[in-house]
């Protein structure tokens, strides 16, 4: 079925192939990004919404 | 990130938007599961449908858009207006927008409110508002991005925490669904037909439907969760890496798994299989959610004994869990066989609804009013009350809707030693579950008990506190702050201070999930083959099939039998794609509280259903369907049948232009033919009233791949 799909529409293998190949790039791209990220970056990014002075009333247990 | 004193900029964050929000949401809220518990308890006893506005055909597209857009939209909204702003260091980019934003969000679901009783819909799930209504979500929605991305862009912290990604992705996909699911034809200011028809129609529905889940009821509270969850337990996210691998895995894997609603369906094969596999890669991303969640706690457990409102969180992010898990495995086709159309699917829908979104959207707002209002909370026992009473509901919930709808599944496709149907009548299987129904009915009052708890306590806590409208902050301008960090740059923070290039990545990840599955369905023509002697409805039976979608009858009856043995024994021939070419919307449901009606023409006499419209339980001994003596009496509005043809037309349903010009003639003709065969029954009735339109449509369905 899905062959008689692919053969069905003009360039539909290439359009696969193209979706695949961005699905796999694009992870590879962020697995990297991941690898390679600054760890005092992280740290900062953490952080971020604990940098605030309004945690105020603390009751609510 | 140290800045001087002087260079600090003052400002003051709008608290007055966050609580307009959050007081909708409770509003809301209440009223939603109000209406369930109304629905539900109309599925054990039937007498509870209350006039024509209040049967459960109207009734649930209220409940369903209530919980979803008022109360858990109000509550992204309250909670996108609150971190937002904090992650920025800024205020809401325009206050008025904040308001347009506000007022506008609730016009709309005024509008819901009157008119879905009023039986205006569209029939598509989750997105049953008239055109008008999609404008102005349309216009509303733009109001809220041109204020989130003011606010970005007038930011003072210049990295995007992952929270705001989250944002960013459910403010484009959101448009973009809403946009494409929404191209209908004008009739009159309410009602329109879909330009899509069958199963092109129904691809669009769910994939609308499916992302709806992802991107309205998911990534938002993903969002909240990264952003609340540290302040709740005061300690930062497990794994800011996770957290973003799972942002892009999520956004771009969920797209694609909207066929899975759409399993042995008329759907084309390739189209199936590719919501069955991305379902399956899904779970991924989803637990990767779940973990980091789940592992900010760690080492902070004593915490959680202590404290109700990281409570609420842990059962919230425990249920998504396991409402994610389960997703993926009811996309197998073997589970889908038994799970579809059944409680099953209810009772995995309202784990995320009740356990994710409801109990996320409860700490949050026992977290948000005691700062908010410059207070403690009044009664921290009521709370504790809350929690307890609300996960109990849970359980009442959603343990007997599983064990109905596996019960139902089976007994569905139980076949006798002889080769029959063990229950060939559908109504044996509907009686078994009143039992399992009562239950369920019971768990969602707890749950609702609990909601009112909570607005009680919240309402005393703000009448004791003060509302800090304008909280006064300060922070460096963005400008001092690159200028401070100008040379340490790396390459690979570059998309998180750029909110654009964000936003056009997400659509670009959400785009090609889309356009893979739509497009071939769309264009290829053997995808959904057409089939002879299939023709367009006469004027009279469209006038039905309007009818049947104002009474919101898809709601209980599904009109597509599968390609199983136990479906064609029951009901006739499994459905063909091509039968739907001119189904302007498709009707095929989601549920099967009754019978499937695909191969219902000619099933049963014109009289049988007179009698069962006025009084099902006189047909059907014990049946739990709403009387709808109501269409016995009105007549039907020809006015428009002209117009609704002529569209239809205008679409590319084949009618003549001597068929639309003569709509009204050629209706009277046959109502009066259908007058007369019930006159030879004694039911005496005008040719002009609904009923004889609705027989009309009933006796058509599926009869067309039969005729020579």
């Amino acid at each position: 079925m899905f062959k008689q799909f692919i053969s069905n529409i003009p360039g539909a293998d290439n359009f696969m192939i193209f979706s695949l190949l961005t699905f796999f790039t694009f992870f590879v791209l962020v697995g990297i990004y991941l690898i390679w990220m600054d760890k005092n970056h992280l740290a900062e990014m953490e952080q971020m919404p604990l940098n605030e002075e309004n945690n105020k009333p603390e009751n609510s247990k | 990130m140290s800045t001087n004193t002087t260079s600090l900029e003052q400002f003051y964050y709008d608290n007055k938007i966050v609580r307009n929000f959050s007081l909708a949401t409770i509003l809301w809220g209440v009223i939603g599961m109000l209406v369930g518990v109304i629905i539900a308890t109309q599925l054990f006893a039937p007498s509870w449908n209350l006039t024509q506005y209040g049967t459960f055909g109207r009734l649930r597209p209220l409940h369903t858009n209530a919980v979803i857009f008022a109360f858990v939209g109000n509550a992204i909204f309250a909670g996108v207006y609150y971190s937002l702003q904090r992650l920025l260091k800024a205020r809401m980019y325009s206050d008025y927008l904040s308001n347009f934003h506000f007022w506008g969000w609730q016009l709309i679901i005024v509008g819901a409110a009157v008119t879905l009783p009023l039986g205006i819909t569209t029939s598509h799930e989750y997105a049953e508002l008239e055109w008008p209504f999609d404008i102005a979500i349309t216009l509303v929605w733009v109001a809220f991005g041109i204020n989130m991305f003011g606010t970005i862009f007038k930011r003072r912290e210049r990295h995007l925490y992952v929270a705001i990604w989250f944002y960013i992705a459910t403010f484009i996909t959101v448009a973009v669904l809403h946009l494409t699911n929404s191209v209908q034809l004008p009739i009159s200011l309410f009602k329109s037909y879909y330009v899509y028809a069958g199963v092109q129609d129904a691809l669009i529905q769910w994939w609308y439907g499916h992302n709806a889940v992802a991107f309205f009821l998911t990534t938002p509270f993903l969002g909240m969760m990264y952003y609340f969850l540290p302040k709740m337990a005061n300690r930062p996210v497990y794994s800011y890496r996770l957290s973003i691998l799972h942002f892009w895995a999520l956004i771009f894997i969920y797209i694609w798994a909207g066929p899975h609603h759409l399993l042995y369906s008329s759907l084309p094969d390739w189209a199936q299989s590719l919501g069955v596999v991305f379902s399956i890669m899904l779970i991924a991303p989803s637990w990767g959610g779940m973990i980091n969640g789940l592992l900010t706690l760690r080492g902070a457990w004593d915490q959680v004994r202590e404290n109700t409102i990281l409570k609420f969180m842990v059962v919230g992010i425990t249920s998504y869990g396991m409402a994610t898990f389960e997703g993926p495995m009811l996309s197998l086709k073997n589970i889908n066989a038994i799970a579809h159309f059944t409680d099953w699917i209810v009772a995995h829908v309202h784990v995320g609804a009740l356990g994710w979104n409801g109990f996320l959207t409860f700490a949050m707002l026992y977290w948000l009013f005691p700062r908010i209002f410059q207070t403690l909370i009044y009664s921290e026992k009521l709370v504790k009350t809350h929690f307890w009473i609300g996960t109990i509901g849970i359980a009442f919930y959603a343990i007997p809707m599983y064990i109905s709808g596996f019960t139902q599944g089976m007994m569905w496709k139980q076949f006798t030693a002889e080769g029959t149907l063990q229950y060939g009548n559908f109504l044996d299987t509907t009686l078994q579950l009143l039992p399992m129904h009562m239950m369920r009915a019971f768990g969602g009052t707890l749950y609702l008990t609990g909601a009112i708890l909570m607005a009680y306590n919240l309402f005393k806590t703000m009448s004791k506190g003060t509302l800090l409208a304008n909280e006064k902050a300060e922070a460096a301008p963005l400008a001092i702050i690159e200028e401070k960090q100008h040379g340490d740059e790396h390459w690979h923070h570059w998309i998180e201070k750029r909110p654009i290039q964000l936003l056009v990545a997400s659509l670009v990840m959400i785009l090609i999930g889309s356009l893979v599955e739509l497009v071939p369905t769309f264009m290829v023509k053997s995808n959904v083959p057409t089939i002879e002697s299939v023709k367009p409805y006469t004027s009279l039976e469209l006038e039905g099939r309007d009818i049947y979608i104002r009474e919101g009858c898809v709601s209980c009856h599904s009109q597509l039998v599968r390609p199983f043995r136990s479906e064609t024994e029951r009901y006739g021939e499994f459905s063909k794609s091509g039968e739907f070419v001119y189904d302007h919307p498709f009707l095929w449901g989601s549920k099967r509280t009754g019978p499937d009606l695909h191969r219902e023409g000619g099933k049963y006499p014109d009289s049988w259903h007179y009698h069962h419209m006025r009084e099902p339980s006189s047909m059907s001994p014990g049946s739990i369907m709403p009387n709808y003596a109501w269409l016995l009496d009105q007549s039907l509005n020809t006015s428009q049948t002209q117009d609704k043809l002529a569209a239809m037309k205008k679409l590319g349903v084949p009618y003549s232009t001597q068929e639309v010009s003569n709509a009204v003639k050629d209706l009277t003709t046959q109502a009066k033919a259908i007058q007369a065969n019930l006159a030879a029954e004694k039911i005496k009735v005008s040719e002009d009233k609904e009923i004889i339109a609705l027989i009309a449509y009933l006796q058509r369905l599926g009869t067309d791949i039969s005729k020579k």
